[in-house]
């Protein structure tokens, strides 16, 4: 089992546990106490003190007025680029692990290095010939571009993830498949991609999660209100209503960060399996 | 077990030879997909990056060979100097806060009455992004009505209410709190796995000869973390040393540009100011650092798994 740390002792243990409580209480009381603020009306933000509890129920029309200031098509732009970006990106991964793993694609470590090299390099090191491209090519400012963008940068890790996968598979369910006369196509789709299903998932998951909390990428290769994420839009919307309407763009930052958070929640046990699977990259 | 450690070479590069076209050309079709997403939307703008750190460009009019002109700028550039130091600042902070936190929340919350649960509050700010940690924080660091002021206010202490994101070098310390309460989760969790990865024995026997409390997590259990506790340093440059949404959100690098990072340096040269050849420059400098670490960083990663 773990390491035990506290003594047996019960006074020790009570200890232990109320300063445990207390640490836990302290990180959460800054948002708790903001949590306050996204329920009043804006002039009751700014006329009484935060700390004061609201004197009435706002936290809906926040919301509301923050939708209608652009938040709308943040939030539905993000969830289409979660979703989109993220499938694309792990099947195209997934195939290209297959390539390099079971089909045994000649140079196959050159295959591989070559896509993981896509992870090594800081971000800062694609933005400006990135976005001359993107305007070259009328990429910049549209859906596609940057769907096309979260794909390839989902890539490497996917890929990465996959390949471990695959190689540890079993040869004979391939040499059986092959003797039932199945094609390469038809194995990775019934067999592999099946027995996949739980990293598969789990990418899945932790792509979403990146795109929804992309800010650079986002500023970089988006401008309109139609096109841009959702963190572009609350950054926009801090910038300018953050001095006059506090509360909407409170709330709206805190319904922007619920879908990863109930995310998180929901399937707590695959993220901390896949936290050790990346060692906290990404 | 053998059969499938066995997979390797034999019966299938006798196959290889008598392969049809048609089986030489299939795997490929399941990697260039992804490759050439990779090349074109990674590779092409990273090598263009590196050729372009060697020139004199602004995005419009061609670019004129420069050599290493723009990194000989660089570090005459007060801009660029104190954005360095900035950036050394945020990368100790960012291993020295959010590491120690992170190990010391691990410790407190292994085998404590609803440790589960205390983990889990720690880590969800790890789950919102940093743009909205930003955004939230800058509403606590607000000098009128931010809860921070309030709370010094009320009990007294007005004397402390400052301008947290306004006056230099506090906004980089206010930040870098931000960047801690968001990231000490994530060492928290990788510091409980290596807890959870030691072995019994020697905590059992070091308990039976009396040594209990700190003694025991600093003569046991911090030696045989280390290998954790070098993962988790090196990752947490990397990430200090690339810091750019929350900056982003909170100051945008101001007053001025006195609270710029590289990261921040790094984009308002290249899209505010167009000088894009030296933005490159500062990229390649983010790149050569950043790499070095996670070479250090993926080596220690290579060691442990080996060592498991």
């Amino acid at each position: 089992m773990s390491a035990e740390i506290g003594e047996a002792t019960g006074v020790a243990r009570e200890a232990k546990f109320t300063s445990a409580l207390i640490l836990t209480v302290f990180w959460v009381l800054p948002i708790a106490l903001l949590v306050m603020s996204a329920f009043k009306t804006p002039i009751e933000f700014s006329s009484t003190s935060t700390l004061a509890l609201p004197q009435s129920f706002h936290l809906f029309d926040n919301i509301a007025r923050a939708w209608a200031k652009g938040m709308a098509s943040g939030f539905v732009n993000s969830a289409i680029y979660g979703v989109v970006a993220s499938v694309i990106s792990v099947i195209l991964a997934a195939m290209a692990a297959y390539g390099i793993v079971r089909l045994r694609i000649p140079q196959g470590m050159f295959w591989f290095l070559l896509i993981y090299s896509g992870t090594i390099f800081p971000f800062q090191m694609y933005l400006i010939p990135l976005f001359n491209l993107y305007l070259d090519t009328g990429l910049y400012d549209t859906r596609i571009g940057i769907i096309a963008f979260y794909v390839a940068i989902t890539i490497p890790f996917c890929m990465f993830v996959m390949r471990g996968f695959f190689l540890t598979v079993s040869w004979q369910i391939q040499e059986a498949a092959a003797l039932d006369g199945a094609n390469s196509w038809a194995t990775f789709w019934r067999i592999m991609m099946p027995m996949a299903r739980a990293p598969l998932i789990l990418l899945v998951l932790i792509q979403f999660t990146w795109i929804w909390n992309d800010l650079l990428f986002g500023l970089v290769l988006t401008k309109s209100e139609s096109v841009r994420p959702i963190m572009v839009a609350l950054a926009g919307m801090q910038g300018v209503y953050g001095a006059s309407d506090g509360p909407s763009v409170i709330a709206a930052t805190l319904v922007g960060s619920a879908p990863t958070l109930i995310l998180f929640l929901a399937l707590q046990r695959y993220f901390v399996r896949g936290l050790t699977l990346g060692m906290g990259e990404r | 077990m053998t059969a499938t450690l066995d997979h390797g070479a034999a019966p299938l590069v006798r196959r290889a030879a008598s392969r049809p076209l048609k089986q030489l050309v299939v795997p490929y079709l399941y990697v260039l997909p992804a490759a050439l997403f990779v090349a074109a939307f990674l590779l092409y703008p990273m090598v263009l990056t590196a050729w372009r750190s060697l020139t004199h460009f602004d995005g419009i009019s061609d670019p004129t060979f420069a050599g290493l002109d723009n990194f000989r700028d660089l570090f005459a550039d007060p801009h660029f100097l104190l954005s360095l130091r900035n950036t050394v600042i945020w990368t100790v902070a960012a291993v020295v806060f959010p590491v120690t936190l992170g190990l010391v929340f691990a410790l407190a919350f292994s085998r404590v009455r609803w440790g589960g649960f205390f983990k889990t509050v720690i880590y969800l700010p790890a789950t919102i992004s940093a743009a909205a940690a930003g955004i939230l924080f800058s509403f606590v660091f607000n000098y009128d009505n931010g809860i921070l002021n309030m709370i010094l206010r009320g009990i007294g202490l007005s004397g402390l209410a400052s301008r947290w994101l306004f006056d230099v070098p506090t906004n980089t310390f206010a930040m870098i709190a931000t960047y801690t309460w968001q990231q000490t989760g994530l060492n928290m969790m990788l510091f409980l796995v290596g807890l959870q990865g030691l072995p019994p024995e020697p905590i059992e026997a070091a308990k039976i000869e009396g040594c209990t409390g700190w003694n025991l997590v600093r003569r046991i259990i911090l030696p045989m973390l280390m290998p954790y506790v070098v993962i988790t340093t090196l990752l947490a440059i990397v990430n200090g040393f690339k810091v750019f949404d929350l900056i982003w959100v909170m100051t945008q690098g101001g007053p001025g540009r006195a609270s710029e990072t590289l990261a921040v340096t790094m984009y308002r040269e290249g899209f505010i100011l167009f000088k894009q050849g030296y933005s490159a420059a500062i990229a390649v400098v983010i790149s050569i650092v950043a790499l070095a670490f996670s070479y250090f960083y993926l080596r220690s990663v290579l060691e442990q798994e080996a060592r498991q």
